[in-house]
């Protein structure tokens, strides 16, 4: 199996009443370990049902594959339908070139630093005119 | 992996390399150092496209080993590198997959996901119209006499050569059954 490590961290108070976790990445996701290590962040979003924000950093992500693009939709679609967000911060060219190829940034905002990615879940979204 | 074959004695201008891998996706991680190497290395596609190359071979791959090769089987893989022209990727199985599909399905497979409005809803199927389509110039399906199929990428070093050998700047896709 290749390597890759998933740590979830918890980012107190980020959003007041909202659970915010940074999920770091590192290594190289591929079919040999992703439908595996994965399942770390899906029991994440089933303890945390409602208001989950997720920033993923993949400073230190080598190699993701399409399976493991399709997890993240996926964690999109389960978070943001249940009130959360969800942004990623600080992936490597490779990487994010990968995520827009394939269109994964137009749904999830990537940002160069993790700064900018926890104010953008602790700003509220705007209301639509 | 079990061969790798490197062979420029044919033609000084085009190295050939094919390697031999069991089917299992343990092998992938080295597939993909080396196609990122050898990219950097050996030809002269700007570094991004070593990446994409990776994820090229890494997907067609995938694909092989879910829907071509029993496991215990081969896969094939061979590139040639025509110098200053272009890198040609080859990905052939042995048809003995469980959920094994012939160059026509595949070609229809890829064409329904690529048409206008379809929507990726699975967590599967992105790899081949997302990023193998996206990222090479021509695309081949072809089934192999010997049973399996032959999925052959091809990407060109400089656009202008397409349009001064008169080939449409549109993708070529081809199937040959």
């Amino acid at each position: 199996m290749t390597e890759v490590n998933i740590t979830i961290e918890d980012l107190a108070n980020l959003v007041p009443g909202q659970a915010t976790k940074v999920i770091q990445i590192s290594g190289q996701l591929d079919e040999s370990n992703v439908d595996e290590k994965i399942q770390q962040v899906y029991k994440t979003v089933e303890e945390n049902p409602k208001n989950l924000n997720l920033i993923f950093d993949l400073e230190n992500l080598e190699y993701m594959n399409s399976k493991s693009i399709g997890y993240l939709t996926d964690l999109y679609g389960k978070i943001t339908e249940a009130g959360g967000k969800v942004v990623i911060a600080k992936a490597r060219p490779n990487i994010l070139d990968i995520l827009q190829v394939v269109g994964l940034t137009q749904l999830i905002q990537a940002f160069d630093n993790l700064e900018a990615a926890k104010s953008a879940i602790s700003t509220p979204a705007k209301a639509s005119a | 992996m079990e061969n790798t074959e490197v062979n420029k004695n044919i033609d000084p201008e085009k190295t050939r390399i094919t390697i031999t891998l069991p089917t299992n996706a343990y092998f992938m991680s080295g597939i993909r150092d080396f196609t990122l190497n050898m990219v950097k290395n050996t030809t002269s596609f700007e570094e991004k496209w070593a990446f994409r190359f990776q994820s090229v071979i890494d997907e067609l791959c995938n694909n092989a080993i879910e829907y071509g090769s029993a496991p215990g089987s081969d896969i094939r893989i061979t590139f040639v590198y025509a110098k200053d022209d272009f890198l040609e990727i080859s990905v052939e199985d042995t048809g003995t997959g469980k959920n094994r599909i012939n160059a026509t399905q595949l070609q229809k497979l890829f064409s329904d996901r690529k048409a206008p409005g379809y929507v990726f809803t699975g967590i599967r199927g992105r790899g081949l119209v997302k990023i193998v389509g996206e990222w090479s110039d021509e695309l081949k399906f072809e089934d192999r006499p010997s049973g399996g199929m032959k999925v052959t990428v091809k990407k060109f070093l400089k656009d202008s050569r397409q349009n001064t050998s008169g080939i449409s700047k549109e993708k070529q896709i081809l199937l040959n059954v």
